[in-house]
């Protein structure tokens, strides 16, 4: 058997089982901190209780199972501050899914609608609707999700622009948090982090370097990381396992196919 | 004449606002400024609509045609005039008909479609990642610290692992990263200038 040019469908067998059955064993594995999830910890740590926080969820449905543990985590913890959430999303799809992950949250930590969290829901054309909320948030979202005047509710009605915004949490599969810091960061001075998947993760490392971004949660490992701070085991310490055998296995692959292809050579 | 010249006047107009506004804590410099933002929104909803009404009317003309795989067609019109029922008719919120099919139907279509990355990953990085030459070695060993070290495996093998794995996303990947940002950044202001100045007219069409 040429080990150099193995079928493409039992490449496709081992990285199933390699992630598949890592997910039916509960072996949670140990996981350090990196900087950058660190900062993002320490600043919503370092806010006073009932200041507010901006969650602007930036994601589609496909990268859910990724960037879902990445908001719980950082929801908790902001519901653990006893923080004041504005939730928001700039992606369509993100609407509903981010409702749903904060009012199931919610309902966990006894938190109430127009006291604790509003939603604002969405928005299209991101780059305005980002600038826009610089100068008015309710000039650009007049009502909330719920079709409630939010400025009503006392909780909220202090809530005019970034000014009054300790933190926005851009959390997304894609360079949403770009605009974030480009328009509310550089022109309005807010502070910005950020939730993504892994892959998007290197596209921050710049940003998180020169301050533009507090810092980020990138992917199930960084929700883990969030996730051993907050000192809970949630889905990113559960996708831990799942995730390092299926980089092993493709790293054992790459490892064959070059000593089978040396040796052909020879 | 007039057709090419106006949208140029228009163009040129708002993009000297777009700029000057941003020095400018006028009121009546910020209210504009508001007002245009308001003028965006709007026009991107607008957007959206015709999105739809297109999106319909090319797989209708497939239906109605008969062409090959016309039988997706169906289910895309139907998906959207579905989803676009209930959730006009049920809302959007928690329990309602509309998240149901959000949560049981579009969630796991659109999650196994992007998982199906890992397996095209997999076959990619078994195929591509050959120690051809030195650079080619350099990418190899690079890739392999980083999907060591971006897992706990990778510390339990060795605590040197992750450290290797973060120098090189700080030092040699952001270098890299940061040189293309300057060149967008560059171009971007470049595209612009000739925007606003009426050198770039691309976006008038062809005609």
């Amino acid at each position: 058997m040429d080990l150099s040019r193995i079928d493409r469908r039992i490449i496709y067998l081992v990285i199933a089982v390699a992630v598949a059955v890592p997910l039916l064993i509960k072996v949670p594995l140990p996981v350090s901190v990196g900087p950058e999830v660190r900062k993002v910890f320490g600043e919503i740590d370092g806010l006073p209780a009932r200041k507010f926080i901006m969650m602007s969820f930036d994601f589609e449905a496909s990268s859910m199972a990724e960037i879902q543990p990445v908001a719980e985590a950082l929801i908790r913890h902001a519901f653990e501050k006893d923080l004041r959430i504005v939730g928001l999303a700039l992606f369509s799809e993100g609407t509903a899914i981010g409702y749903n992950i904060i009012s199931a949250l919610a309902d966990e930590y006894g938190k109430s609608y127009g006291e604790d969290f509003i939603y604002l829901g969405f928005r299209p054309q991101y780059v305005s609707a980002i600038l826009g909320m610089g100068e008015r948030i309710d000039q650009v979202y007049p009502l909330d999700y719920l079709n409630n005047d939010w400025t009503d509710f006392s909780s909220f009605s202090d809530v005019n622009n970034y000014r009054d915004i300790s933190l926005v949490v851009s959390i997304a599969d894609g360079s949403l948090p770009t605009y974030w810091v480009e328009y509310a960061g550089s022109r309005y001075g807010q502070k910005i982090a950020a939730g993504i998947t892994a892959v998007m993760a290197t596209s921050y490392y710049p940003y998180t370097a020169s301050g533009q971004l507090v810092g980020f949660v990138g992917g199930l490992k960084g929700a883990a990381e969030y996730e051993s701070l907050l000192g809970y085991v949630g889905s990113g310490h559960r996708g831990m396992l799942a995730q390092s055998s299926g980089h092993l296995a493709i790293i054992a692959l790459v490892v064959l196919a070059n000593i089978a292809a040396l040796r052909k050579k020879k | 004449m007039l057709a090419k010249k106006i949208p140029i006047a228009v163009c040129f107009l708002f993009g000297l606002f777009g700029l000057a506004q941003y020095f400018s804590p006028h009121p009546a410099a910020v209210s504009a400024y508001s007002t245009v933002l308001d003028w965006v929104q709007i026009i991107f909803a607008f957007t959206l609509l015709v999105g739809v009404v297109s999106l319909l009317q090319i797989h209708l003309g497939r239906v109605s045609r008969r062409e090959k795989f016309w039988g997706y067609s169906i289910v895309t019109i139907v998906g959207v005039l579905v989803m676009a029922f209930f959730g006009f008719a049920g809302g959007t919120g928690r329990g309602t008909a509309f998240m149901w099919m959000f949560d049981n139907m579009q969630v796991p279509i659109q999650s196994t479609v992007f998982a199906l990355l890992a397996f095209f990953v997999a076959t990619a990085a078994y195929r591509g990642f050959r120690l051809r030459n030195i650079e080619a070695g350099i990418l190899l060993a690079a890739a392999i610290i980083i999907m060591l070290g971006r897992v706990p495996v990778g510390e339990m093998i060795s605590a040197r692992i992750p450290e290797a794995a973060e120098w090189i996303l700080n030092v040699p990947s952001m270098s890299a990263k940061r040189a293309v940002l300057i060149g967008i950044g560059l171009g971007s202001i470049t595209t612009a200038l000739r925007v606003i100045l009426g050198i770039e007219r691309s976006y008038l069409g062809r005609n």
